[in-house]
């Protein structure tokens, strides 16, 4: 082990560490947490630069040969975790003053940085325990509401069944064939052998579950709603991105065989449609993200039908543009009384009545999309492609509602919310900064992924 | 060389009006309406002036914008105007400021929402001209949807969010079959050429098999024929005329609908030749249905809207009849009554709305003698009347006969060789032009002569506001109708051209997809970027 690659490799890790043990000591010593949100974001910044440093030099290193490797991609998808952080962080003022939901999200994202980077299931479960175990104290942080209770719990025993049921998996993998070695997956993906396939085949499942990709979706909006809305943004948009990247670090270069194809065509191609149509029946703002961001696990696992060449970009790009929306959604929510209030749709209604920068905001989607399709017809599964592209058709008739919902019906009497001011007024900008580069400039961001 | 600036002056124009118009202060809604039409006004001025600058002579594209934009995909910012193109723009362009001034006192509600709405659709419509590269075509194709989504869920009459729901989701089901016909194209274009590009002039060399143009072009045609729109694909097009506001309406008849038409010849017929003409017979028959079912519609509606609507369909059937035919009048024809239509369509449909301004009532039976309440107002009415029906000196004379001319000279050699079914075809097609007297006639006898009567009088006659809009319409209306030769001259290139591609033989080898590894982006071969090493360097 040499100590130079380990510190240099894992530079984002560190300073997340660093930034941790800065904000317990200042808790222990008791100062004022006035300035919390800055050094949060400043910590986040410096993590995010440093893996953005890494990828733009296509740094290459094995700080824990077998377990944690790094490469461009790995250090991008850091840097774009750590990146959708900071708006999420600006939007947390209202709901934390105390530093420990600050201490926690920067553990779950020490967490989801080895798992982004792992070589092995060890270093893998290892990453996805540390990224998941903070969310699960987060989603209780709302405590004012017994919602959160429910829902810390329902998030606790599903997260706990697919922890379970990746493990199962990865002891079958491990029977067959001797290694832990994350490539030892990919191999058994096109192998024969029933009891590997059962093995692939768990482990992709436990993998569905913590995405909430139909029918393994029900915790979601649960859970969603449960939690306050800095955390629900950062579930939608932090989490499902790192599980999204560590499923493809895990199909390497491999292409799918046949039974895991199968999987991967059903039940996004479920999810995209099931999730679209659910989306749009609820009542309550946190419950329709949740359903959306089922729909968009769907899209997102459908990358995986691509040439293995394709798949990090198209993941990255999408988990980029959509994680950018999502937080801007909640960035632009606008304030209420009690949270309650802030969650009903109906208080949406006319919420925009003369800002058409909506009409622009499909347009990093339509290219996320584009390019996950481009990839499966590209590798030839253009029927599988079609039938996603028409399970998205419902997400258009979504999109309209929701853009129906907030222009017009302008002219009923609801009172509107205040549009949002501050750190949240500068979290959306920065979120349409990005879904401005993303949607009129995506070759530059193709380019540099 | 200005031009080429000056084109993109023209396309991103509008979008710099929306931001203009959220500067200016909340309730200056007359500033909000000067600086539109200000806008649309020097939009028009700048296309003119790129018209006259357009040089008859030389084929392909003119005054071209080339900038690398996705260069792993080979995707460019390319735009540039042609014979295809030009004369769409510069409809589309002079309609602009007629929409803008006819919604003046017409839009009360949300004005500034409503004026950048405007603005945005006219981008995306000229945006979807003037793109010669299928992505960005694509984009300003479905861009164009969410203006109009609002203008008609705005601002549209009661059952406007039936309307407007009814018509997205109409178009948008075309939109998501054409793309996966977009990216399969792109895609087999790479596998069998090695080229990776999205412009239309490399998309034109691909080489495919016979069934699988012909799946490719249904899902094309599935798109265009939803938008121009041929029977049975029609329905979604009364519901969101009527509801929709005037300015939605005359842009819906004068520009949207020949997004369609448009499309067929650019891209839909010329990229899968074969299929096209072994579908020939399909089209031309579709188009025929769609000129005798639209006009039959027309003639028993009792709404105004309703028979200008649905007359509409019968219309851009003559501008379907035309480019199938292959013939070379046939296709100018078309070209001159696809802008004819848009003229006459939307100026009726301008002249609904003043009428509806004044009396809250759109039912023909409400209506009678207006010659005598509102002669101004009759007076224009007439004329348009008439250039709907195709009197000669009007636009719509040079464009119907073209076109049935066109048809009758393709389908006469092929009754020589015994095979009629074309010339029946044609004639049926004549049968139209009758029937559009007889129901546009009606309208005008019903709603202009007989006894006096309208839901609200005293009735004030029109404001030299709407004079003037009239006055440029009718200008337009008979300066083609008397002078087509110019314009014409224009496309003649570009219907030869148009003919070439879709007579030519294009079935390459089966194709076979290069699944493993990485794909290479070719060098793009017709340009001045050569490479994606040089396209990565520039912005």
């Amino acid at each position: 082990m040499n100590f130079d690659v380990v510190l240099v490799a894992m530079l984002p890790e560190h300073i997340l560490l660093a930034g941790i043990v800065l904000l317990v000591a200042l808790d222990i010593a008791g100062a004022s947490t006035r300035e919390t949100v800055t050094v949060t974001t400043l910590i986040l910044i410096a993590a995010a630069a440093a893996a953005t440093c890494l990828a733009t030099v296509a740094y290459t290193a094995t700080p824990f040969a077998g377990h944690y490797s790094v490469d461009a991609g790995a250090s991008s998808a850091k840097a774009i975790l750590l990146a959708l952080t900071v708006p999420v962080v600006l939007i947390s003022r209202d709901d934390f003053a105390e530093r420990t939901f600050h201490i926690l999200l920067l553990s779950s994202l020490y967490g989801a940085c080895l798992l982004v980077a792992s070589d092995s299931f060890l270093m893998l479960f290892l990453g996805l325990e540390i990224m998941s175990l903070p969310v699960y104290v987060l989603v209780l942080l709302a405590f004012q509401r017994t919602a959160s209770a429910e829902a810390a719990l329902k998030y606790l025993v599903l997260g706990g069944t697919a922890t379970a049921t990746l493990l199962m998996g990865a002891s079958l993998l491990y029977g067959a064939t001797g290694s832990l070695a994350l490539s030892a997956f990919t191999s058994s993906l096109a192998s024969p052998s029933a009891m590997e396939t059962i093995g692939v085949v768990l482990v992709l499942l436990a993998f569905f579950l913590k995405a909430a990709v139909v029918p393994f979706h029900a915790w979601a909006p649960d859970a969603y709603e449960g939690a306050a809305m800095p955390v629900t943004a950062y579930m939608a948009a932090v989490i499902k991105g790192a599980v999204l990247f560590v499923v493809v670090r895990l199909a390497g270069n491999a292409m799918l065989g046949p039974p895991v194809v199968g999987l991967v065509v059903a039940m996004p191609l479920l999810s995209i449609v099931w999730g679209n149509l659910t989306a749009m029946r609820q009542q309550s703002f946190r419950r329709m993200i949740a359903y959306s961001s089922i729909a968009h696990a769907g899209y997102l696992f459908y990358a995986l039908l691509g040439e293995p060449a394709s798949r990090f970009q198209a993941v990255a790009f999408y988990v980029l543009a959509y994680g950018a929306m999502n937080i801007l959604a909640f960035a632009a929510l606008p304030r209420a009384a009690d949270d309650a209030t802030r969650d009903r749709l109906v208080h949406l209604k006319g919420l925009f009545g003369r800002d058409p920068a909506a009409a622009i905001l499909p347009l990093p989607g339509f290219v996320a999309k584009f390019m996950i399709f481009k990839n499966v017809i590209a590798a030839g599964y253009t029927a599988y492609a079609v039938a996603g592209l028409i399970g998205s058709y419902i997400g258009i008739y979504f999109y309209l509602r929701v853009v129906q919902y907030m222009f017009m019906s302008a002219d009923e009497s609801f009172a509107r919310g205040t549009p949002s001011k501050g750190l949240a007024l500068g979290a959306s900008v920065l979120c349409l900064i990005a879904a401005f580069v993303l949607g009129v400039f995506p070759g530059w961001v193709i380019d540099v992924l | 060389m200005a031009e080429p600036l000056v084109l993109n002056v023209v396309l991103f124009m509008p979008l710099v009006g929306v931001a203009l118009l959220f500067a200016l202060k909340p309730r200056a809604e007359s500033q909000v309406r000067g600086w539109t039409l200000a806008i649309m006004l020097a939009q028009f001025v700048l296309t003119l002036w790129l018209y006259l600058r357009f040089d008859a002579t030389v084929a392909g594209l003119q005054f071209e914008t080339r900038l690398p934009w996705i260069a792993a995909w080979g995707v460019y910012y390319l735009i540039g105007l042609d014979g295809y193109n030009l004369l769409l723009v510069l409809l589309t362009a002079f309609l602009g400021p007629l929409v803008v001034a006819g919604a003046f006192t017409a839009i009360r509600k949300d004005v500034k929402l409503f004026y950048a709405m405007v603005l945005l659709l006219q981008f995306a419509m000229v945006g979807t001209f003037v793109a010669q590269d299928l992505f960005l075509f694509y984009l300003f194709w479905e861009t164009m949807l969410i203006p109009l989504f609002f203008i008609i869920g705005i601002w549209g009459g009661e059952r406007r969010i039936y309307a407007t729901f009814k018509f997205v989701l109409y178009t948008a089901f075309g939109s998501i079959v054409m793309l996966a016909a977009v990216i399969y194209l792109v895609i087999s274009l790479d596998a069998t050429t090695g080229i990776t590009s999205f412009a239309f002039a490399d998309l034109y060399r691909a080489q495919l098999p016979l069934p699988v143009q012909t799946i490719l072009l249904c899902a094309f045609a599935l798109s265009f024929a939803i938008k121009v729109p041929m029977v049975p694909l029609h329905t979604w097009l009364p519901d969101a005329h009527v509801e929709a506001p005037t300015a939605g309406s005359v842009i819906l008849a004068g520009v949207l609908l020949k997004m369609g038409t448009y499309g067929f010849m650019k891209l839909g017929f010329p990229l899968f030749p074969d299929a096209t003409r072994l579908l020939a017979p399909v089209f031309s028959t579709l188009a025929v249905i769609s000129i005798i079912y639209g006009a039959c519609l027309a003639l028993v509606q009792t709404d105004i809207k309703k028979v200008i609507a649905y007359s509409s369909i019968s219309h851009l059937g003559y501008v379907m009849l035309g480019l199938i035919s292959l013939d070379l009048l046939g296709i100018q024809g078309a070209i001159v009554q696809m802008v004819s239509h848009g003229l006459v369509a939307g100026g009726l449909f301008l002249m609904v709305g003043m009428i509806y301004e004044r009396c809250h009532s759109r039912e023909i039976k409400d209506y009678g003698g207006l010659a005598k309440l509102l002669p101004i107002y009759s007076v224009f009415f007439a004329i348009l009347t008439l250039a709907a029906i195709g009197l000669p000196t009007t636009s719509g004379f040079t464009g119907e006969f073209l076109v049935l001319l066109g048809a009758f000279s393709a389908a006469w050699p092929l009754h020589l060789e015994g095979f009629s079914y074309p010339l029946v075809v044609s004639v049926t097609a004549v049968a139209g032009v009758v029937l559009g007297a007889l129901y546009m006639l009606g309208l005008a006898q019903r709603v202009l002569f007989g006894p006096a009567r309208a839901p609200h009088q005293p009735l004030v006659d029109l404001n030299l506001r709407e004079k003037s809009i009239l006055v440029a319409l009718m200008a337009a209306v008979f300066v083609f109708g008397l002078f087509p030769a110019e314009p014409m001259r224009k496309t003649e290139l570009a219907a030869q051209e148009y003919r070439q591609l879709v007579a030519a033989e294009r079935t390459g080898s089966r194709m076979t997809l290069n699944t493993a590894g990485s794909r290479v982006v070719a060098p793009v071969p017709m340009g001045n970027v050569t490479s994606t090493a040089a396209a990565r360097t520039t912005p």
